[in-house]
C-alpha cells in the first residue's frame, strides 16, 4: 500500500483520479453573482442589507417562523447576497411578502440592518420580476383597495380579502385551514365585520373622486 | 527624576510597577480598591484560559513581587484627582482616607483596565429579570472554591446544580445596539473554558454554547476550543442568541441555528451571558483628570497603534493592558512589561 493518500497507486491503478471518476458532481449551484445583491441594495429600505454578518438573532426572534414554516429573514438575505435567485423564487417567494412589519429583528439586529426593510425589499425584488405572475401581490391589492373606496366609500374586509385571492388566482389557499381559522378569531374578537355597510350618497361623491383622478 | 506614578493595581499595573522597581525607579501605585488584582481577584477567577492555570499560580506571584519591593510604595483606597506641570515633573493629587496630597513624578503609567458590560441593557436576554440568567464573571465567582458556593454551580432562584446550561456569546460585544461593535477578544475562550469546568465538575450536565464565530486566535485555544467538542461534548451552535423567556417557569431561549435554517427554541436551567469588555468608569475619569486622548468607546489611544502603542496621546504619561481595549492576562503582562521599559528608556 501506498503512503501517498493524494496519488494511491493499487496495481498500477491511480485510485485517485479513477475514483473522482466514479463520484457524481456535488456542485449544485455555480452561478454565484453578486448582481441580485446590487439591484436589492438600491431598493427602497434595501441600503442595509449589506451589513448583515449572518447571526440569525433576527429569524431567532422573528414573529412568523411559529406560524410560518421556513420563513427566515436571515435566510432570504443570504439568498439574495449568495445570489441564489432561483432558491428565492422556488422556495420562498411566498412567503417573503409575509413580514408583519412588527419590527422585533430591526430592533434588536447587532449590525445595524434595518432587517424589516430589507425583508420589504426583497419583496419588491421578487415582485418587480413578476415571480408572482401578470399582476404583482401588491398591484392586486392596489387595485382591489381602490376600487372597493371608490365604489363603496369603505373597506369590507371578507370581500377584499376574496377579491385580492381570487385575482392572484390563489382562491385554494384561502380555504386553508389556517386562513380561515384566523379570519374566524378575527371576527369573533371584533377585528373584522362580515359586511362593510354603505355610505349615504356615496355615487356623488364617487363620481367626483373619479373625475378627480382621471 | 526616578519617580514613577502607576495607576490601577491589575495584573497589568502590578508588572509595570514590579519592572520598574526592579531598574531603580521608585513607584508609587495607586489602586482604588482595598486589594490588587483587578477584576481578576474583584470576581475571584479560579482558573485562566487556555492552561487551566489556577489563578493563585499566576497572581500570586506577581502581587507578592509587588508588595515585597522596597521601592514600591502600594497606595490602596486610592485616586488621583488632579494633574499639574509636564513631563518629567508631573504633580499629582492623590486622595485617599487620610486626605489629599501633591506628589510629583517623572512619569505617569494609567493602568486602569476594563469593566465588564452591564446586560441589564439587553433586555431581551432577562438578565436581572430572571434570576437563571448569569454573567460570565458570576460564574467565575460560583466554580471557585473560596467563592459564595464553594464552588459548586447551584443556580440563584434554587440553588440546584443546572442539567441544562446554554451559554450565550458576544453579550455586548459586536453589538451596534449598545455602541460596541468590537469584539471583546476574550469571551470566547472564557466561555470554552467554563463549558469545560462545569462539564469536569458535572459530566451529566449539558452545555451548549450559542456563538456567531468562535474567535480562537490566541495561543492554545483552537485546543482548547477542540478539547471542549471531543472530550468533554460541549454542543456548539451557530447562532446568536435572541431571547430568553419563561415557559413552564423554566427558562427558555429562542435563536437561529444558522447552520440549518432553523429557528429553535431550547428549554434550560441555566443561562450565562458572555458580557464583554467595556472601558470602565475608573478609566475614563483618569482619562479625563490627566487630559489624555481616548478612542470613540472610551478606551485610551495610543499615540500611534503600531510606532509607539504604550504612548499616551501626552509626552511624559503612558498607556497599558486593558484600559486600551479588551485584552486578556497572558498579554496584560506583555503590556506592563513593555510599558516599563519605553517608561525607563524615555526618564533616563
Ligand atoms: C469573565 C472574564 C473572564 C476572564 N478570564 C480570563 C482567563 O481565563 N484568561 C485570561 O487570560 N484572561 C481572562 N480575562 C481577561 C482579564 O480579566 C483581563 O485581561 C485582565 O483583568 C486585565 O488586567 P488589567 O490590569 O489591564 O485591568 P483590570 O484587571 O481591570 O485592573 C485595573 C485596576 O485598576 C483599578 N482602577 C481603575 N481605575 C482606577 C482609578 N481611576 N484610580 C485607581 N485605580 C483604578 C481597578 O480597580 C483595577 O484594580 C477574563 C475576562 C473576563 C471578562
Ligand atoms: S440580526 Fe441583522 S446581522 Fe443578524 S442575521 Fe439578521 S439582519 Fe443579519
Ligand atoms: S418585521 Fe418581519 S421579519 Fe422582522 S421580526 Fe417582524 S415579522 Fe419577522
Ligand atoms: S471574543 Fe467571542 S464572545 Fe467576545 S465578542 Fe469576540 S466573538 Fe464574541
Amino acid at each position: 500500500m501506498a503512503e501517498n493518500t493524494d496519488k494511491m497507486v493499487i496495481d498500477g491503478v491511480e485510485l485517485v483520479g479513477i475514483w473522482k471518476e466514479f463520484m457524481p458532481s456535488r456542485i449544485l449551484y455555480e452561478d454565484v453573482t453578486t448582481e441580485f445583491l446590487d439591484e436589492v441594495k438600491k431598493l427602497p429600505g434595501g441600503s442595509t442589507i449589506a451589513r448583515c454578518y449572518q447571526c440569525g438573532t433576527c429569524t431567532g426572534g422573528c414573529t412568523l417562523p411559529e406560524f410560518v414554516d421556513k420563513f427566515n429573514p436571515r435566510g432570504f438575505i443570504n439568498l439574495v447576497r449568495r445570489g441564489h435567485y432561483d432558491i428565492l423564487v422556488s422556495d420562498y417567494k411566498d412567503l417573503v411578502w409575509k413580514c408583519v412589519s412588527c419590527n422585533r429583528c430591526t430592533h434588536r439586529c447587532p449590525k445595524g440592518v434595518n432587517t424589516q426593510e430589507v425583508v420589504r425589499a426583497i419583496a419588491k425584488f421578487l415582485e418587480d420580476r413578476k415571480v408572482f405572475g401578470k399582476l404583482t401581490n401588491d398591484e392586486a391589492f392596489d387595485e382591489i383597495f381602490m376600487d372597493e373606496v371608490l365604489t363603496d366609500g369603505r373597506i369590507d374586509e371578507v370581500k377584499i380579502v376574496k377579491d385580492f385571492y381570487s385575482k392572484t388566482g390563489r382562491l385554494k389557499d384561502m380555504m386553508s385551514g389556517d386562513q380561515l381559522s384566523l379570519g374566524f378569531k378575527m371576527f369573533t374578537s371584533g377585528r373584522i365585520k362580515l359586511f362593510g355597510g354603505k355610505i349615504k350618497d356615496w355615487k356623488k361623491v364617487s363620481q367626483r373622486l373619479k373625475e378627480e383622478l382621471q | 527624576m526616578k519617580t514613577v506614578l502607576v495607576i490601577g493595581g491589575g495584573v497589568t499595573g502590578l508588572k509595570a510597577s514590579h519592572e520598574l522597581a526592579q531598574m531603580g525607579y521608585n513607584v508609587s501605585l495607586v489602586e482604588k480598591e482595598d486589594f490588587l488584582g483587578g477584576q481578576v481577584a474583584k470576581h475571584k477567577y479560579y482558573k485562566l484560559a487556555p492552561d487551566m492555570r489556577l489563578v493563585s499560580e499566576v497572581l500570586d506571584p506577581v502581587i507578592k513581587n509587588v508588595e515585597s519591593n522596597s521601592n514600591i510604595k502600594v497606595l490602596k483606597h486610592s485616586t488621583i484627582t488632579a494633574l499639574s506641570g509636564n513631563a518629567p515633573e508631573f504633580k499629582v493629587k492623590i486622595k485617599n482616607s487620610k486626605g489629599e496630597a501633591e506628589e510629583t513624578f517623572g512619569a505617569i503609567v494609567v493602568a486602569t483596565g476594563f469593566e465588564h458590560f452591564d446586560p441589564t441593557v439587553k433586555q431581551e436576554y432577562g438578565y436581572s429579570r430572571f434570576k437563571d440568567v448569569v454573567t460570565n464573571a458570576e460564574v467565575e465567582e460560583l466554580l471557585n472554591p473560596n467563592g459564595p458556593t464553594k464552588g459548586e454551580l447551584k443556580r440563584p432562584s434554587d440553588g440546584k446544580i443546572p442539567k441544562k446550561v446554554a451559554i450565550f456569546q458576544c453579550v455586548g460585544s459586536r453589538d451596534k445596539q449598545v455602541g460596541n461593535p468590537y469584539c471583546c477578544r476574550v469571551g470566547c475562550v472564557v466561555s470554552t473554558k467554563q463549558a469545560i469546568e462545569i462539564k469536569e465538575k458535572y459530566p451529566d450536565t449539558e452545555v451548549f454554547v450559542y456563538y456567531m464565530d468562535m474567535r480562537m486566535f490566541g495561543r492554545g485555544w483552537e485546543e482548547l476550543y477542540g478539547k471542549a467538542m471531543e472530550e468533554y461534548e460541549v454542543i456548539f451552535t451557530r447562532g446568536r442568541g435572541a431571547e430568553v423567556t419563561l415557559k413552564n417557569e423554566q427558562l427558555s431561549l429562542r435563536a437561529e441555528e444558522t447552520i440549518m435554517d432553523r429557528p429553535i427554541q431550547h428549554s434550560v436551567d441555566m443561562i450565562i451571558l458572555a458580557a464583554g469588555q467595556a472601558p470602565g468608569d475608573g478609566t475614563i475619569e483618569a482619562a479625563k483628570i490627566l487630559g489624555i486622548k481616548q478612542n470613540e468607546y472610551g478606551y485610551l489611544a495610543p499615540k500611534d497603534d503600531f510606532l509607539s502603542p504604550n504612548e499616551s496621546s501626552k509626552a511624559g504619561i503612558f498607556i497599558a493592558g486593558a484600559d486600551k481595549g479588551p485584552l486578556d492576562v497572558e498579554n496584560c503582562i506583555v503590556e506592563g512589561a513593555a510599558v516599563a521599559a519605553k517608561v525607563a528608556s524615555s526618564l533616563k
